[in-house]
């Protein structure tokens, strides 16, 4: 359960081992140029022909396609069919239904909408399968990234499930004796009280121990910090990373070109 | 040479009107043992918090006096520098663990990485303090998925690889099975042991009296009782003030009511309960030590 917040999947391979601050580039760089490319088929060629096959480089293409299928894909779907259906734009009408039209315009749409989201939602989950947080915010520390911010990101990730348990037995205890979780909607609303009570002002004293535990081990010291893993941050991190940078800034310039 | 040196102390935690440490003089000398006891709210926490430094860096509030460690005052000092010195674990295993590490090796090299330890060096620290608390077995296993009395030691463990001069423990075990408790009570005893100062605030006054070099009785902020585990845990101001008191201690102090303990000491441990009774026992043939 505890790591279930962490979508890490440990493989040795090359996407593993790269720097994640040039994954995290990798990310950002795809969802830019899928966005501001001028073309209409970019981003169904950026997630066949990169995203999809760097999912096999890093070892990782069944939890990838796990998450596709069970995720991404229905949520773009119900994303397409709304904006299909309910966005007047067009004249090529296909066919009525009652009061929707569904126009050649509307869908062609729709359907780069959806596939946006899908390179966006495909590649972050690509990067957080191959990336382990704690190494992501070590690096993201170094460059000036204030400890105080990584800190809050990775101990909320591990946290949550904590909490998660801490309410569940908040709930069975309060069950145990009397309270309703289970009859009518308003009768369970009003039962809420006695279950977020003891579960936010626990958090509130929880929150002074562990600021004492990791002041006691010297979080806020002022001397420069260490790591105890070596991040690699290679010059081939850093040629992709530079590559990236300069296809984002060709996309812009193409669609300020080509417009 | 006393490592630990506080002069006058008197401290007010803000918005209250009574202080909760009042004209605290103490000298405690290196490498000792020193057992905190007190009913709830006689300021074991706070005077450990004191100690620790988080008096006055972390809780405000008023305090008087000075409070020096290692030849250092603290009010000249950052808490982030204090607690090289100075070490402190509390009752909570579950709220001593930063959240922000995946394994117990990283939790331990936490407080490493904060005070910018290099590499080597910190991987033998933390492999070292490991063996030392017996947990190098659970190096690799997420320190959430640990029992009470794990997470307590890799709590421990995480204030020992800052390797400080003293070590300060606000109730470790009160939240441990016998289990868990035995396990934490074995740790502190190999610290205390290997020459570390250790000041130790605890209910459970048997372990104390097995393992404590000096005992302070606190009351309503104030020493009421400083010295030997002997002298301390056996006098009739503890039971008069309601402090926990041995059951040992208490069975003897009836039976002395009542005629039957002869000795002139009261027992603190099992073993001196034994002997002093076994005297009055009538002793039949073949009677074996279970029978007492």
């Amino acid at each position: 359960m505890h790591e279930r917040l962490s979508f890490y999947v440990k493989r040795d391979s090359v996407l593993h081992r790269l720097n994640p601050l040039t994954k995290l580039t990798l990310v950002l760089g795809l969802i830019l140029i899928s966005f501001l490319s001028p073309w209409y088929w970019t981003p169904q060629i950026l997630l066949l022909l990169i995203i999809i096959p760097l999912s096999f480089v890093g070892k990782v293409s069944r939890p990838f396609f796990g998450a596709f299928l069970k995720l991404i894909l229905p949520a773009a779907l119900f994303l397409f069919l709304m904006q299909a259906f309910f966005q007047p734009v067009g004249e090529r009408v296909i066919f009525r239904f009652w009061f929707l039209t569904v126009t050649m315009e509307s869908l062609l749409f729709a359907f780069r909408n959806a596939m946006r989201i899908i390179v966006m939602v495909s590649s972050f989950t690509l990067f957080l399968l191959t990336t382990h947080p704690s190494e992501l915010m070590s690096d993201l520390t170094r460059r000036g990234l204030p400890p105080q911010f990584a800190y809050v990101i990775i101990s909320t990730l591990q946290i949550l499930p904590q909490m998660q348990a801490k309410a569940q037995t908040i709930i069975a205890a309060q069950r145990s004796r009397g309270l309703d979780t289970q009859s009518s909607f308003l009768k369970r609303a009003g039962s809420l009280g006695p279950l977020v009570g003891p579960l936010v002002f626990g958090s509130l004293v929880e929150v002074e121990e562990r600021a004492i535990a990791i002041e006691a081990r010297g979080f806020t010291s002022t001397r420069v910090k260490t790591s105890l893993y070596e991040i690699p941050d290679t010059h081939v991190d850093r040629a992709i990373r530079w590559m990236l940078a300069a296809l984002v800034i060709i996309t812009i310039a193409l669609r300020i070109w080509l417009s | 040479m006393a490592i630990i040196n506080l002069q006058n102390i008197t401290y007010k935690y803000p918005l209250t009107d009574s202080p909760a440490l009042q004209n605290i003089n103490l000298q405690i000398q290196e490498g000792k043992f020193v057992a905190l006891i007190g009913p709830n709210g006689a300021g074991k926490s706070t005077l450990c918090y004191t100690l620790a430094g988080f008096v006055p860096h972390f809780f405000k509030g008023e305090l008087t006096g000075t409070v020096e460690v290692a030849g250092v005052e603290s009010n000249n000092s950052s808490l982030s520098e204090w607690v090289l010195n100075v070490g402190l674990a509390f009752q909570n295993p579950f709220n001593q663990i930063s959240g922000a590490k995946y394994t117990v090796f990283e939790e331990l090299a936490f407080g490493l990485e904060n005070i910018g330890i290099a590499r080597g060096e910190m991987k033998t620290r933390v492999e070292d303090a490991m063996q030392l608390t017996g947990i190098s077995d659970l190096a690799d296993r997420s320190p959430y998925s640990l029992s009470g009395g794990q997470q307590q030691r890799v709590a421990l463990t995480s204030i020992l690889v800052m390797q400080p001069k003293v070590l300060v423990l606000d109730e470790p075990t009160s939240q441990m099975d016998p289990i868990g408790t035995r396990e934490v009570f074995g740790v502190i005893h190999r610290m205390a042991e290997r020459g570390m100062t250790v000041i130790l605030a605890e209910h459970k006054v048997e372990w104390i009296a097995q393992f404590a070099d000096r005992v302070i009785a606190l009351k309503d902020g104030q020493i009421l009782l400083d010295g030997t585990p002997a002298e301390v845990l056996t006098s009739p101001l503890l039971p008069e003030n309601g402090f926990g008191i041995s059951r040992y201690t208490s069975v003897a102090r009836k039976a002395q009511e009542m005629g039957l303990w002869k000795k002139e000491n009261l027992p603190i441990s099992l073993s001196e309960a034994v002997e002093g009774f076994s005297s009055h026992l009538p002793r039949r043939e073949g009677a074996g030590q279970n029978e007492y």
